[in-house]
């Protein structure tokens, strides 16, 4: 299993490769002049050239990737071209915000998911089973800034109880830590919930049917144990896979609710680089991205090899 | 669309079930398709919605007194709903009506470019690397798998890095990404398409590859291509929202609802009310394509069964004349009987009736007949596991002298496991694929008697051992599907003997496996139940399996007991017509007799269940006595029978040349022996 994880971990090496190649050169082709915004409208000829020497954007575009890719692999991805901040040191700042986010707001989708998806199933055809799947079919269709935007609205700017702004005081304990996060990661969890849902519930129903769910009540055990150990175990498998998915789409997800919340993530200053034109954050934003999904992507093939004995030998 | 009244596929009553899906299978596929797409109301509403949406856009113009872009008013800012402004108007005085209609343009719009763009790409080239294979088809495949790993929105927004914003570009940004996912699926289908025989017959028939890919393939993979692409359609109208909400998509003098909801947020501190119409026209629309893409997928798909853990125990019904059950037998049942509602109506239909059996303790008897007879049934309602949404009655289930009827789920759990073992059809569906073999059979001894692991495993070995599972230490920690039919089998075996019931209930225990170990298999059961003395309840539709393991047999057709007696006594001088035909439908004579004999017809659907006896209408010998009323069962010869003309009827059973009970090897293995 160990193996599995470092070879998969190799393979990650060469795609990053591929990643920041393919961008460096896309990004070229963004006509934005970032001098011109760097040194404002009235900037004279020289300071432009002067900046642009300054910025390596008088060499060829070979040598500037070439440069690019040199630091890189040493793992210095350049400074901003706006603030100068290194950009390994701005945006590992910024993934621990977008990541809390993530991670909270995954949390919340799977257990509220996994737990309606199986309600559902295990009272298929009854009420309980019809209010979650219309809750779900309604759900999975709220864009997520627009969730973020009414609850910013609501609860933070009417109603005062949660911060609008984000404030590095606040967030120093946990606590307000939490705090900060919430709103964020129920805006950002709730249309993974639904979608959660709507798979745990047909992959419970799928598994519910097999014989070998009658061969565990043929036992004599309780309910709550065939529904855990028997059927829950099985209908995990594409749950797994959907929860890759969900991750890769709260990632995205992220950059608009860190957006409405003015949370300092990597979405908004991924955007704010695209406009821009601040190529260095540009390409560190899209490769972190990139790892960190394909990382994400390894652990849950993992979990998926775990719940599936019949894969675990490939 | 779960069909209210399903039976459970599991009990093998199937055909005693009505089948929506026969009927329909009758009409053509498109008409099939239509019927039960225009059953489905809540897609034909989305439809309806989309459909009202899309003539609104064309027509948007013409529904608005005022422009979309330019205030009719400056004054009239912020203006409440349901004023001059029927949804008011925004932050500089535009009315937010007009803006909602004109955005279903481009929403739509946007909508068709990427899917269109999505689709262009994807079915090419997903027909071409799904058809020919080799190194491009890797090389491709390992691309899209990376790209749709990545959000699609960090992607889109590397390709507007590059090609500039602006809502044409966002969108065909979003056409790239969901480029991959068609291909994606699209190659998936061919390749589970290009195994069907269709491929071949064209391949056969000399047509090139492009006609074959696109004239024969495509077709038969356009419904999970459109379900999908109405999915689609769904993300790429959040998607044109979201790139503009963010200024990457539409430009400020655009009324998409992406931008209203940006505008909207810029004066959130001010009113929240411009957030509300768009919010809902981007999630009504959205709404609509899932749910239509689902209703689609359903039309294509088969229908969805219930799967809720639907086991239904025995209710106490009235003891009819005299019957009291048998005190010095093991089980006793008494008037058993099991209703299921009929779909598509309030009653219910009646699939088995007045089904009264003995078993002494360690005997093995055989509940024989067809599918659809109501044996598999008559036998989990020992275990109280009717399943759902029948409901049992019996006047009596006696076990060891307890009364089961009326208990309830959780009583009958002592029961289940420790008193009865079930033994099923399927091993390999019986026992679940995600946990090792040693932990399926330790389950229920920790679980009935608390037993530590360690012994419970100790158990667990013997028992492998006793089954005739060769090396049990190398194999109690495999997973099933390390196993072959027969030893999954024998592993079913020593977990319904884990517990040391007193009856085993062996539900068709050898059809789904291979003729050569179906004899081993009956043996084991055979040998186990002796040396034991566990009694064994042997439900089959085949007599050759019965001959030498039980001693004694009840025979079943249409939810009735047509006829019981001692094995030897039913063999050798059937009683019921229809006992006679499943012993000529024996197949060890066929190479004998050149041809197998069977019974003309199937069981009749339980409603088509005639008043008189079930049989009359496929036996041979039926009068017009026979169809006027009720049979009831007699003694008549050595056994009890439900024919009014067993007296008089010579019916030909097991002959002194064709076997001797108990003295030949099973069926199966006899036939293995002799070739």
């Amino acid at each position: 299993m160990l193996r599995l994880f470092f070879t998969r971990l190799l393979a990650v090496i060469p795609l990053m490769f591929f990643v920041g190649t393919v961008v460096f050169f896309l990004v070229q082709l963004n006509p934005v002049d970032p001098t011109a915004a760097l040194l404002g409208d009235d900037a004279s000829l020289e300071s432009i050239a002067q900046k642009r020497a300054e910025l390596g954007l008088d060499k060829p575009l070979v040598t500037q990737y070439t440069t690019w890719l040199g630091s890189a692999i040493k793992g210095d991805l350049g400074n901003s071209w706006f603030t100068g901040e290194a950009v390994t040191a701005e945006l590992a700042r910024r993934a621990r915000v977008t990541f809390s986010v993530v991670f909270g707001s995954l949390l919340i989708a799977i257990a509220l998911g996994v737990s309606l998806g199986v309600v559902a199933a295990v009272k298929s055809g009854r009420w309980q089973d019809r209010l979650v799947t219309v809750v779900s079919s309604l759900g999975i269709a709220v864009p997520n800034f627009w969730l973020a935007l009414v609850l910013a609205a609501v609860f933070a700017v009417q109603l005062g109880w949660f911060p609008a702004i984000w404030t590095k005081a606040r967030t120093e304990s946990v606590g307000g830590w939490l705090f900060t996060i919430l709103l964020p990661c129920i805006a950002l969890g709730m249309a993974s919930s639904a979608a959660i849902a709507r798979q745990t519930r047909s992959a419970m129903i799928g598994v519910l049917q097999q014989d070998y769910i009658r061969t565990a009540l043929s036992k004599g055990l309780p309910v709550r144990r065939v529904i855990t150990a028997h059927a829950l175990r099985n209908a995990a498998i594409p749950v797994v896979s959907l929860v890759g998915f969900q991750l890769s789409a709260l990632i995205g997800g992220a950059i608009f609710v860190e957006f409405i919340f003015n949370l300092p993530g990597l979405g908004t200053a991924g955007v704010d680089s695209v406009l821009r034109k601040n190529t260095p954050v540009t390409l560190g934003f899209v490769m972190i991205t990139t790892f960190v999904v394909v990382l994400a992507n390894i652990l849950l093939d993992m979990a998926y090899a775990w719940l599936n004995p019949k894969v675990r030998k490939n | 669309m779960v069909e209210p009244t399903t039976l459970d596929s599991q009990v093998s009553l199937e055909d005693v079930a009505p089948d929506s899906q026969e009927t329909e299978e009758s009409l053509g596929g498109g008409q099939r398709f239509r019927r039960r797409l225009f059953r489905n109301r809540v897609a034909m509403t989305a439809g309806g919605f989309l459909l009202l949406l899309i003539a609104v856009s064309l027509i948007a113009p013409w529904l608005t007194s005022h422009d979309p872009n330019q205030a009719t008013n400056f004054a009239d800012f912020h203006e409440p709903a349901f004023s001059e402004y029927l949804l008011g108007t925004d932050a500089v005085g535009r009315d937010i009506y007009t803006r909602i209609l004109f955005g279903g343009r481009y929403a739509l719009g946007a909508g068709l470019i990427a899917t269109g763009l999505a689709l262009a790409i994807g079915i090419p080239l997903g027909l071409t690397i799904g058809y020919f294979r080799g190194w491009a088809d890797r090389i491709i495949m390992r691309f899209v798998e990376t790209v749709v790993a990545i959000p699609a929105v960090v992607l889109a927004i590397a390709i507007i890095a590059a090609v500039g914003s602006g809502l044409v570009n966002a969108m065909i940004a979003i056409g790239l990404v969901y480029s991959m996912i068609i291909t994606r699926l699209t190659r998936a289908q061919v390749f589970a398409a290009r195994e069907e025989l269709y491929v071949d017959g064209a391949i056969a028939a000399g047509a090139n590859s492009n006609r074959i890919m696109f004239r024969h393939i495509l077709p038969n993979i356009a419904p999970a291509l459109i379900v999908q692409t109405t999915l689609l359609f769904a993300q790429a109208v959040l998607a044109e929202a979201a790139l503009s909400f963010l200024g990457l998509g539409a430009s400020p003098d655009q009324a998409s609802w992406g931008r209203m909801l940006d505008n909207a947020r810029t004066n959130i501190n001010t009113t929240i009310w411009p957030a509300f119409p768009p919010g809902i026209a981007i999630f009504a629309t959205v709404v609509s394509f899932n749910v239509l893409g689902d209703g689609l997928r359903d039309a294509f798909g088969r229908e969805a069964r219930g799967g809720r853990i639907g086991i239904g125990d025995v209710e106490k019904a009235k003891q009819t004349d005299s019957n009291t059950p048998d005190s010095s037998a093991l089980v006793s049942v008494r008037d058993l009987s099991v209703r299921f509602p009929r779909p598509g109506t309030t009653d219910d239909i009646t699939v088995v009736s007045n089904v009264n059996f003995d078993i002494a303790p360690g005997e093995i008897m055989a509940l024989v007949g067809e599918s659809g007879s109501g044996k598999s049934i008559s036998a989990l309602s020992l275990l109280g596991m009717v399943p759902d949404p029948g409901r049992a009655a019996a006047s009596a289930i006696m076990l060891e002298g307890q009364e089961l009827t009326d208990l309830d789920f959780d009583e009958l759990r002592s029961i289940r496991g420790k008193k009865i073992g079930l033994i099923s059809q399927e091993p390999m569906a019986a026992l679940n694929p995600a946990h090792t073999v040693g932990r399926q059979i330790i389950e229920p001894i920790r679980y009935h008697y608390g037993t530590s692991h360690a012994d419970a495993r100790k158990k667990a070995l013997e028992l492998m051992r006793k089954v005739g599972i060769p090396n049990p230490e190398n194999r109690i920690d495999s997973y099933p599907h390390q196993f072959s039919g027969g030893m999954a089998q024998r592993v079913v075996i020593a977990m319904a003997l884990s517990c040391e019931p007193s009856l085993l209930i062996a539900d068709e225990p050898t059809t789904a496996l291979d003729v050569t170990v179906q004899g081993q298999v009956l043996d084991v059961i055979g040998d186990l139940s002796r040396e034991l003395g566990v009694a064994v309840l042997l439900i089959t539709h085949d007599l050759g399996v019965v001959a030498d393991l039980a001693s004694r047999v009840a025979v079943m057709y249409a939810g009735e007991i047509v006829e019981t007696g001692k094995l030897t006594d039913v063999f050798h001088n059937p009683q019921h017509p229809y006992t006679e035909g499943l012993i000529k439908a024996i197949p060890r004579n066929e190479s004998r007799l050149g041809t197998l004999p069977t019974i003309d017809g199937v069981v009749p659907p339980p409603w088509e269940w005639p008043v008189g006896c079930h049989f009359a209408p496929r036996c041979p010998y039926a009068t017009d006595d026979c169809r006027r009323g009720p049979v009831d069962l007699t003694p008549s010869g050595l056994s009890i029978t439900r024919c009014i003309r067993a007296s008089e009827l010579q019916l030909a059973g097991v002959g002194a040349d064709r076997l001797e009970i108990g003295a030949t090897p099973a069926p199966a293995s006899s036939e293995e022996g002799a070739e």
